[in-house]
């Protein structure tokens, strides 16, 4: 296959990361070889890989989302293509893709991968780390989005930043196309659609940081 | 397919001489010249950097580009803005104080930045059709972008609302998607381009209502159809529908400077020809501004313009 990444791309991200990267980052990726079954996962595993080359601190493992059960239960991986990001520990910093990082979500990834080289240093105001104190429960933040649409970053961005600074919570990308039946489910047909605890609470669009927040937590509080 | 204009550069700094709200077309000409002028830029975007163009699928009347898709021309804007060392933070601009000769900006990250001069870029967002129903199934069949949300309409019917530029070009782009887009417009004929109206004339699957309002939008747990009338007749009809895309004008995005800066009824921002507005040392640019054209070349001349007028604060 082709190079994904175009020549420009490729420097920009070996001298970002070269600034940037401060220590590894373990990226696990499950996936199945079976093209019926997973549409996405080769040009999944082969953006990652490229990424890989660019820098030696990004390090992906490749597992099989049917063979291997004890890691799919221990991070309790529900769909594939799915990307979960680790610390240089192997700590797990809670942030998920579910389906190709593409578009305008593969700056995300980019820059999740930036924040846990730092060890999960990302910029949240004051008042929302102090909100998160609040939090002492699991949390799961599935934010639906498509490729195309460019309100979507700032709501995965934030619901992944909350996750990094909060070990009950996880963020999430769902692509939307990719998983029909999810998105039926949940009624997705604008996004960026958040689903917080699978229903228990849900709105849509990219907000500011406050109101982001605001959103979440009213359903922490409801529990 | 991996795009790259969303990474911000994360700013340690919080002191600029130019800081740009918004980071479309016209924000980013106006990087581009600042930044060569070697003023210290930051440009703070709310979205993904690009602005509204991100929104079209494909964009033909800016000069060099027969043909781009919105996405690699904002993509294109971005890198250039880069390659000149403008910074970027993906923040959106809560509170300005604009009096002094020291502008002070505040973000939802909590971060405060200051500037000599700040130019106001945050061009428009769409009018709501301000219908019943078009809150109520804003996230059950209601859109306002086509390239976000057409793909959840794959094989269904959808109707688009509004007869200029954005109706029509969208509309085509849904034709490749949906099974029918019935363009709703309340006149006798579109507003937009020639070349886009021949080219939807001619497509099997977009059927043309002339002269017809959308008075409700209205289903059980999404959206089932749309009450049309007739402007003309005055009679009501029910048209089945999975979706609507509302395209009938744009509002301004200049709630952050309301009261501050003077505007026109409609809350676009007087400039001079300058682009500088009664406040020394802030400008404004593209569609946010009073102006006869909002186009990416309309934009993008403002923020020249803009740019290398602000330089006089820096003689």
């Amino acid at each position: 296959m082709a190079a994904l990444l175009s020549e420009e791309d490729r420097k920009y991200l070996t001298d970002l990361f070269g600034k940037e990267l401060k220590s590894e980052v373990k990226i696990l990726f499950f996936k199945s070889d079976d093209k019926d079954e997973c549409q996405y996962c080769d040009v999944s595993q082969q953006i990652l890989e490229e990424l890989a080359e660019t820098n030696e601190k990004i390090n992906i493992k490749i597992h099989d989302f049917n063979t291997e059960g004890d890691l799919v239960e221990k991070y309790k991986v529900e769909m594939m293509p799915a990307i979960i990001m680790l610390d240089k520990d192997g700590n797990d910093m809670r942030v998920r893709f579910y389906g190709v990082p593409s578009g305008y979500e593969f700056s995300t990834l980019i820059e999740d991968i930036i924040a846990i080289s730092k060890g999960g240093e990302v910029e949240l105001s004051p008042a929302t780390l102090e909100m998160l104190k609040n939090v002492d429960s699991p949390l799961k933040l599935q934010v639906f989005v498509t490729p195309t649409c460019p309100y979507c970053p700032k709501a995965v961005a934030m619901a992944q930043k909350l996750a990094m600074k909060s070990e009950y919570i996880q963020g999430e990308m769902v692509e939307a196309n990719e998983f029909p039946e999810l998105s039926m489910k949940y009624n997705v047909s604008s996004v960026p659609h958040i689903i917080i605890n699978e229903g228990a609470g849900e709105f849509v669009g990219a907000l500011p940081e406050d109101a982001f927040v605001e959103q979440v937590m009213s359903v922490v509080k409801g529990a | 397919m991996f795009n790259l204009s969303g990474i911000s550069n994360e700013p340690k700094n919080k002191n600029y001489d130019v800081v740009i709200v918004g980071a479309g077309p016209g924000g980013l000409s106006a990087a581009i010249y600042t930044a060569r002028a070697k003023l210290k830029t930051l440009v703070l975007e709310r979205a993904t950097e690009g602005g509204q163009i991100t929104l079209t699928n494909m964009v033909e009347d800016y000069p060099g580009f027969a043909s781009i898709s919105g996405e690699k021309l904002a993509d294109k804007f971005v890198e250039h803005a880069r390659e000149f060392g403008v910074s970027f933070a993906n923040e959106e601009v809560m509170e300005m104080d604009l009096s002094g000769d020291v502008k002070k900006i505040k973000t939802d990250f909590g971060n405060e930045y200051t500037a000599k001069v700040v130019i106001i870029a945050t061009g428009s967002n769409p009018r709501k059709l301000g219908v019943p129903g078009e809150n109520e199934f804003a996230n059950r069949g209601v859109s306002y972008c086509a390239v976000c949300d057409g793909s959840f309409f794959k094989d269904k019917p959808v109707v688009v609302i509004g007869g200029g530029d954005s109706a029509i070009e969208e509309g085509i782009y849904l034709s490749k998607i949906s099974s029918e887009v019935g363009v709703v417009h309340r006149r006798d004929k579109l507003r937009a381009q020639k070349i886009a109206q021949e080219r939807a004339f001619k497509i099997p699957n977009m059927k043309f209502i002339w002269n017809s309002v959308v008075t409700k939008i209205g289903g059980d747990d999404s959206v089932e159809y749309v009450t049309l009338k007739d402007v003309k007749s005055g009679e009501i009809t029910k048209y089945p529908t999975s979706g609507v895309f509302i395209y009938v004008g744009l509002v301004p995005n200049s709630q952050l400077v309301e009261d501050v800066v003077e505007m026109d009824d409609h809350g676009f921002i007087i400039t001079n020809e300058h682009m500088e507005t009664k406040i020394k040392g802030v400008y404004a640019v593209g569609d946010v501004r009073k102006t006869v054209l909002r186009q990416v070349i309309t934009a993008a001349a403002d923020g020249a313009i803009a740019a290398v007028d602000l330089t006089k604060y820096f003689d």
